[in-house]
C-alpha cells in the first residue's frame, strides 16, 4: 500500500514537473524575455550593419583619394619615366589590388596590367566603379574596381584603379564579430527569461498550494513571503493581511452562530418540555390549551429572535442611501417621546424631552425612528420606578446629537463595546426580558447613515447618535 | 359567503389556511402555482385573494401586477418568507393590499383577510358613529352619549381607526402599522399600553365596555346592541 502510494506520488511529481516545463514556455515572463531577446538581436544587427556601411564608405573615399593622387603624380612625370613608374607602382602591390593601364591613341596597351580601357569609364570624370579585364592571370575573373582615367598631353590615355573588394573582407569580419557577440547575448536573454519564468511559476505554484489548503478550510494558512521589498512579497503580505481580517471575522461569526443557537434553543427547549409534560399530565381541555399557549409563546420568542436577526441582516446589507431624504429630527424625537410617554408613566418613570432647535439630517426616517425608539425602549426597560429617562436633541461642535440618558444602572466601561455584540446581555440584567439585539440594530442603522453611535459608561445610561456636519452619505 | 382564492405552493400550509378559513365561513379555492392561479382569479372572480410571493411558474407579485393590468381590483393579501419590504411591495400597499410575513399567526391572517373584505367605505360624513360613540373629524371631539371624552392626538387617531372598523378584530401588528406607522415590531407592548389608556377613557365606570381585548389576538370595538 505504502509503495503504491509512493509510486503514485512520484508519478504525480513527475507530471507536475512536466506541467511546470510546459507552463514556463507558455508563461508570460518567458514570452517577454523572448520578445526582449528578439528586439535586442534586431538592434544589434542594425547597429553592426550601420558600422559596416560607415566603414565601407570611409574606405572607398580613402582609396578614391589615393587613386586621384596617384594618377596626378604619374601624369605629371615626363613621358619616358612614366612606364617605369607604372611598373614600379604595380610591382609594389603585393595583394594585387592595384590596376593601371597606359594606352596610345590607338588603344594599344603601352604599360600596365589591363587589356583595354574599361567600358563606361569616361576620361576626366571623377572616380567611379567599373569592370576591368585583366591582362594576365585571367583565371581570377574580371574584378570591379574604383577607377579614373586621364588624357595625357602626348595623346596617350592613362587609367588607374583599385580593387575595393577589401570591404567584403571587412563585412566578413563584422559578421563574425556579430555571431560571436549576438548569439551568446540572445541565449543569455532566453536563459534569464526561462529562469525568471520558472521562479515565478514556482512561487505561483507554492501560493496555489497554500490557497488550496485555505479553501480546504485551514484558515490559519498564510502565503509565503520573504522580508524583502519585492512585488511578490508585498502582494503576499497584503493578502495575508486580508486573510488575518477574514479569519477574525469568520471566528467572530461562528461565535455569533453559537450565540444564536443558544438563544434559540432556550425557548424551544422550554416549549418542548411544556408540550411533553402537558401531553402526559393534562386531563382537561383547559389544561391542554394552557400548555399549548405556553408552547406557542416559546415558539414565538424564537421567531422574534429570527425576525430580529433577519432585520439586522437586511439593514446591514441594504444600500438604501439612494432613498435618503431630509428627516426633521425635532418632529421625530417628539413623536418617539409621544409614543413612549404612557409606557414610561405606567412604569413610574419620568420621560423628559429637550429639543434645542429644529434640526434636520439626511437619512431614512423610518430607520432613524426605529433606532431612537429602540434606545428609549431600552432606557425605560432598564430604569426602575421613580427614575428618569431624557431624550435630547442638541447641536454641539458642528454635530447634531440625539442623546438618550437614564438613571438606570448604565453600562460598565468594559461593557461599552461588548453591548454591540449580538445577543450580548449584561449579567446584571439577564433576567430582564428582551432579545438582546436592540443595540445591534441601532448600531447597524447608525452605520448605514454614516453616523456615530457613542455609548458612555455608567453609572446612568447615556447613549448618543451623532451626525457630523457635511456628511453626505 | 365570501369567496377567497388562495395561491400557495406548499400544500400543507394551504390545507391549514383552507381549513381555518372554511371554519370561519369562507369559501376557499386553492391553486398551487402562479399561472393556474392567475387563470382562476380571472374566471372565479373571488372577493379576496391570498397570494404567496414565491411561486413556481410565475411569482406572486407578477400575478397581482397582471391582474391589475386587466383592471381586476380584487384585494390581495401577499404572504412572504421575505421580511424585507421592498419597493414593489410598497407599491402594492398603496393600492390597499396587504402584506404578511411568514411565519404568521392564523388569527393575524384571518383578521387581515376580514379587514380586506370589509374595507371602510370612504364617506363624506364628518362624524363617525358607533353605538353611543360619536367622533367629529372636523372639531376633533369625541362624545360617548352626553359625556365628552378628551383624547390626545394619537388616541384620537386610534379611536378613529377602530370606529371605521367596528366589530372587526384588529391585531397589534395591524394597529402598529396603520396607527403608529411603525415598520417594525417594538420590544415593548406599545399597543397594549396605549389601548389601555384609550379604553379607560372610552369605557368609563358604569359604562358597558366597548373596547374588548381578544386574548392572544388583538382588540375589537364592539357596537352595543
Amino acid at each position: 500500500m505504502a509503495t503504491s502510494e509512493s509510486i503514485a506520488s512520484r508519478e504525480e511529481i513527475g507530471r507536475q514537473e512536466l506541467m511546470l516545463q510546459v507552463g514556463f514556455i507558455r508563461s508570460n515572463t518567458f514570452r517577454w524575455a523572448s520578445a526582449v531577446a528578439g528586439v535586442l538581436a534586431v538592434f544589434v544587427v542594425v547597429l553592426f550593419g550601420f558600422i559596416y556601411w560607415k566603414i565601407d564608405q570611409y574606405l572607398i573615399t580613402r582609396s578614391d583619394r589615393m587613386i586621384a593622387q596617384q594618377i596626378r603624380y604619374i601624369a605629371e612625370l615626363p613621358p619616358e619615366r612614366r612606364i617605369n613608374a607604372i611598373e614600379d607602382h604595380l610591382a609594389q602591390d603585393s595583394r594585387s589590388v592595384q590596376f593601371a593601364g597606359l594606352f596610345d591613341p590607338k588603344g594599344n596597351l603601352l604599360a600596365g596590367n589591363i587589356e583595354q580601357l574599361p567600358e563606361g569609364l569616361e576620361i576626366g570624370a571623377p572616380v567611379r566603379t567599373v569592370k576591368v579585364a585583366r591582362a594576365e592571370r585571367k583565371e581570377l575573373g574580371d574584378p570591379l574596381v574604383r577607377a579614373i582615367a586621364q588624357r595625357l598631353p602626348n595623346g596617350d590615355t592613362f587609367m588607374i584603379g583599385r580593387n575595393v573588394d577589401e570591404t567584403g573582407e571587412i563585412s566578413h569580419v563584422v559578421g563574425e564579430a556579430l555571431a560571436l557577440g549576438l548569439l551568446p547575448a540572445f541565449c543569455l536573454c532566453l536563459l534569464a527569461g526561462a529562469w525568471l519564468s520558472l521562479r515565478a511559476q514556482k512561487r505561483v505554484e507554492e501560493v496555489n498550494q497554500r490557497v488550496q489548503r485555505i479553501i480546504a478550510g485551514n484558515l490559519r494558512e498564510r502565503l509565503p513571503h520573504r522580508n524583502v521589498d519585492e512585488p511578490f512579497s508585498r502582494l503576499a503580505a497584503i493578502v495575508n493581511g486580508m486573510l488575518d481580517e477574514m479569519e477574525t471575522m469568520i471566528t467572530a461569526l461562528s461565535g455569533v452562530g453559537n450565540d444564536i443557537a443558544h438563544d434559540l434553543r432556550t425557548p424551544l427547549t422550554r416549549a418542548r418540555l411544556t408540550l411533553e409534560r402537558g401531553r402526559t399530565n393534562a386531563t382537561t381541555l383547559e389544561q391542554l390549551q394552557e400548555v399549548a399557549d405556553k408552547a406557542i409563546a416559546g415558539i414565538d420568542q424564537s421567531l422574534t429572535i429570527i425576525t430580529a436577526l433577519l432585520r439586522l441582516a437586511e439593514i446591514e446589507n441594504s444600500r438604501r442611501s439612494a432613498a435618503f431624504g431630509s428627516v426633521a429630527l425635532h418632529q421625530m424625537v417628539r413623536e418617539v417621546c409621544d409614543v413612549y410617554e404612557p409606557i414610561a408613566e405606567d412604569k413610574g418613570i419620568n420621560l423628559g424631552v429637550r429639543i434645542a432647535d429644529d434640526l434636520e439630517v439626511r437619512g431614512d426616517r423610518d430607520l432613524l425612528f426605529e433606532a431612537v425608539a429602540n434606545l428609549v425602549d431600552n432606557a425605560i426597560k432598564f430604569t426602575s420606578a421613580g427614575g428618569r429617562v431624557d431624550l435630547e436633541l442638541a447641536r454641539e461642535d458642528r454635530e447634531t446629537i440625539v442623546r438618550v440618558t437614564d438613571t438606570g444602572p448604565g453600562i460598565n466601561r468594559q461593557e461599552t463595546e461588548a453591548v454591540l455584540r449580538r445577543f450580548y446581555r449584561s449579567d446584571k440584567i439577564r433576567n430582564t426580558p428582551g432579545v438582546g439585539l436592540g443595540l445591534n440594530l441601532v448600531s447597524a442603522i447608525v452605520k448605514l447613515h454614516g453616523f456615530r453611535l457613542v455609548i458612555h459608561p455608567g453609572p446612568g445610561g447615556r447613549v448618543e447618535i451623532i451626525s457630523p456636519d457635511g456628511k453626505l452619505n | 359567503m365570501a369567496k377567497v382564492l388562495l395561491i400557495e405552493d406548499d400544500s400543507e400550509t394551504a390545507e391549514e389556511i383552507t381549513a381555518e378559513l372554511t371554519d370561519r365561513g369562507f369559501e376557499v379555492e386553492w391553486s398551487s402555482n402562479g399561472i393556474d392561479g392567475l387563470d382562476m382569479a380571472r374566471s372565479l372572480r373571488p372577493d379576496a385573494m391570498i397570494v404567496d410571493r414565491l411561486l413556481p411558474g410565475m411569482d406572486g407579485l407578477t400575478v397581482i401586477e397582471a391582474l391589475r393590468k386587466d383592471q381586476v381590483r380584487t384585494p390581495v393579501l401577499v404572504l412572504s418568507a421575505l421580511g424585507a419590504v421592498d419597493d414593489r411591495v410598497r407599491g402594492l400597499r398603496m393600492g390597499g393590499d396587504d402584506y404578511l410575513t411568514k411565519p404568521f399567526a392564523v388569527v393575524e391572517l384571518i383578521a387581515r383577510i376580514e379587514a380586506l373584505l370589509r374595507r371602510p367605505v370612504e364617506t363624506r360624513e364628518t362624524t363617525l358613529r358607533v353605538g353611543p360613540l360619536e367622533l367629529d373629524l372636523i372639531e376633533r371631539t369625541v362624545k360617548r352619549g352626553e359625556r365628552r371624552i378628551e383624547l390626545l392626538p394619537r388616541e384620537f387617531r386610534l379611536l378613529e381607526y377602530m370606529m371605521r372598523r367596528s366589530d372587526q378584530l384588529l391585531t397589534r401588528a395591524m394597529l402598529l402599522e396603520e396607527v403608529w406607522n411603525y415598520k417594525f415590531v417594538p420590544a415593548t407592548n406599545l399597543v397594549d399600553v396605549h389601548m389601555g389608556r384609550l379604553r379607560h377613557k372610552v369605557d368609563g365606570p358604569g359604562d358597558t365596555p366597548m373596547i374588548h381585548n381578544v386574548r392572544g389576538a388583538g382588540f375589537v370595538l364592539r357596537t352595543l346592541s
